[in-house]
């Protein structure tokens, strides 16, 4: 059973690498989805007047990527989005921190006393509940601010994940450990300090890599509220004909290669301040 | 009363074969300090009961325990699941209260013991903590306490010197095997340099390879720190290699059935497990189980 495979990784090492690596994957991944955009493009090319406000071809997004020509204010169609992604991006990392600093103090203090969570919980589900674009002229009003309210409405969407996850986190902790804890007397902050905060880190990058992309899209969602700058109201105007169409594809695959950059970039940052989670069971695939 | 009379008639009559002799050897002192209060590290448990509520009515889970351990010794509980073993061991502890009766640790109650860090505890999982490398799980203890760093180190490593995983102090117990974390678990118990060692069925996750092996390596780490230990196990085999007696438990209501003092020379090495004493005694083990 032992030799079987061995020797099966020297007569074909590159069939064996192959399946081993993760390259591979991506890449069949990407093919069939270009594959499968292209022949939705081609049939929409066939049948609609204006085949590049409903599905363009990559190659015609790709070239407006590329193309000098000034969309609007003398700016280039890439230029608007990397402009606009500027402070819609900021807006929607500001609120990511608030979010997650809140998140994690209100799960701690649920987690340390009962009744904290028996009063906040509820409240955390409400707020879930609420669609954003019925929260957000109640933001708006509260802090008087267009974009104030912005940062505050993705802190209020980071901040569910967060929480939630990171007292399932607290909760996780075995009995054992706090029985150890106890044998050797150890007063609470230690056993915060020592066991529980610890314990609760994967827990935690997973509530990251959950809200990391909400908060982006939450940003974007809450551009269209009102004018200003923002990817939200670049996507909206572009849809409007005040500007190339184009500039609405490049957003929309600017904002799922961001949404999924940021996913990774928990990942990384979970490999890299939890080294020990790779040897676990299951560890940094969460 | 009814529990301590059936236990000494069991313990003196009860082996009427040719092994009684070695059974009960009359040589032994350690018979009579059955009745002698314990020593400074021993452990006297009298009258313990506890009883948890169910539906509003108390349903006994310990009854009347009895138990003296002695500075140094190393006693079993053995027992079917329910029997209370468990539960004895974590009253011990300080885990628990008992509904009625008292506990002695070398003259204090257990949470005095707890607190002067008396004894050292030992799961069934060696509850390790996955974000923290093989020494500092030993040093965690020690952390609590407030030891100075160095002598955290110093110490963390000799107990990783005695349970043979020196060259290991880097790792992450993810890296470990399952006897090897348990080792670890042991290494962290004994950095608090306890006079007492409770376990709770350490060995029973483990396969039976590794399980034989950490039986030698905790019986040398006994004859090396004289530590008093309560194991508790429902593998009797085990119960009756390791210790020097084995106190028998049954369930409905966990009570003592048997106190049995193993005759079998020390040190004891693996082939012990195959002369005709040894399974006599575990037939005598066997057999003194009630209601199971």
């Amino acid at each position: 059973m032992k030799q079987q495979p061995k020797s099966k990784i020297q007569s074909k090492p590159g069939f064996a690498s192959l399946t081993q690596a993760k390259w591979p994957v991506t890449l069949v991944w990407l093919i069939g989805l270009i594959l499968i955009w292209e022949l939705a493009a081609f049939e929409v090319a066939q049948t609609k007047r204006t085949p590049e406000n409903v599905l363009p071809h990559l190659y015609q997004i790709i070239a407006a990527a590329f193309s000098g020509k000034k969309v609007t204010n003398n700016l280039t169609a890439t230029q608007v989005v990397l402009i606009n992604a500027a402070s819609t991006l900021l807006r929607a990392g500001q609120g990511f921190v608030i979010g997650v600093a809140f998140g994690y103090l209100l799960a701690l203090l649920m987690s340390l006393s009962k009744i904290v969570e028996k009063i906040a919980f509820p409240y955390l589900m409400l707020i879930q509940m609420i669609p954003i674009l019925g929260m957000a002229p109640i933001v708006l009003s509260i802090t008087g601010d267009i974009n104030r309210s912005r940062i505050v409405i993705a802190a209020i969407l980071t901040f569910y994940p967060i929480a939630a996850n990171c007292l399932a986190g607290f909760k996780a902790v075995e009995p054992q450990k706090h029985e150890l804890m106890y044998s050797y007397g150890a007063n609470k902050f230690q056993l915060y300090t020592k066991t529980m905060i610890p314990a609760t880190w994967p827990y935690f990058f997973t509530g990251l890599k959950i809200s990391a992309p909400l908060a982006i899209t939450a940003s974007i969602l809450v551009d269209t509220l009102q004018g200003g700058g923002g990817l939200g109201s670049m996507l909206s105007q572009s849809l409007k004909h005040a500007m190339s169409v184009y500039v609405f594809w490049l957003i929309i695959f600017f904002v799922a290669f961001i949404g999924m950059f940021s996913f990774y970039l928990m990942g990384v940052l979970e490999a890299w301040l939890c080294p020990y989670r790779k040897w676990e069971k299951g560890g940094n695939e969460a | 009363m009814k529990n301590t009379a059936g236990r000494l008639k069991r313990a003196t009559g009860a082996p009427a074969s040719g092994i009684a002799a070695d059974l009960n050897p009359s040589e032994r002192s350690s018979e009579s300090a059955l009745a002698e209060p314990a020593a400074q590290s021993g452990i006297s448990l009298s009258g313990v009961s506890k009883a948890y509520p169910v539906n509003g009515e108390m349903i006994p889970v310990l009854k009347n325990i009895n138990l003296d351990i002695k500075q140094g010794e190393f006693i079993s509980l053995v027992g079917p699941s329910g029997c209370g073993k468990t539960t004895t061991l974590r009253i011990i502890a300080d885990l628990i209260s008992p509904s009625s009766g008292t506990v002695l640790i070398g003259g204090q109650t257990p949470r005095q013991a707890r607190l002067k860090r008396r004894y050292g505890m030992v799961f069934q999982s060696a509850v390790l903590y996955d974000w923290r490398t093989v020494i500092k799980n030993v040093m965690l203890p020690l952390e609590i306490m407030k030891l100075p760093k160095q002598e955290q180190q110093q110490r963390a490593e000799a107990m990783l010197d005695m349970v043979g995983l020196k060259n290991y102090a880097a790792h992450y117990p993810g890296q470990l095997s399952g006897g090897m974390q348990q080792r670890v678990g042991i290494a962290r118990a004994l950095a608090l340099k306890p006079d007492i060692l409770l376990m709770d069925e350490p060995f029973s996750a483990l396969d039976e390879f590794t399980r034989e092996k950490l039986h030698e390596d905790l019986l040398q780490i006994w004859q090396k720190t004289h530590k008093t230990i309560v194991f508790v196990t429902h593998n009797i085999a085990e119960a009756v290699y390791l210790s020097d007696r084995v106190c028998v438990m049954s369930p409905h209501p966990g009570r003592i059935s048997n106190i049995i003092e193993i005759g079998l020379p020390r040190p004891r090495n693996p082939q012990a497990k195959t002369s005709a004493t040894f399974s006599a005694y575990v037939n005598l083990v066997r057999s003194s189980f009630e209601g199971v």
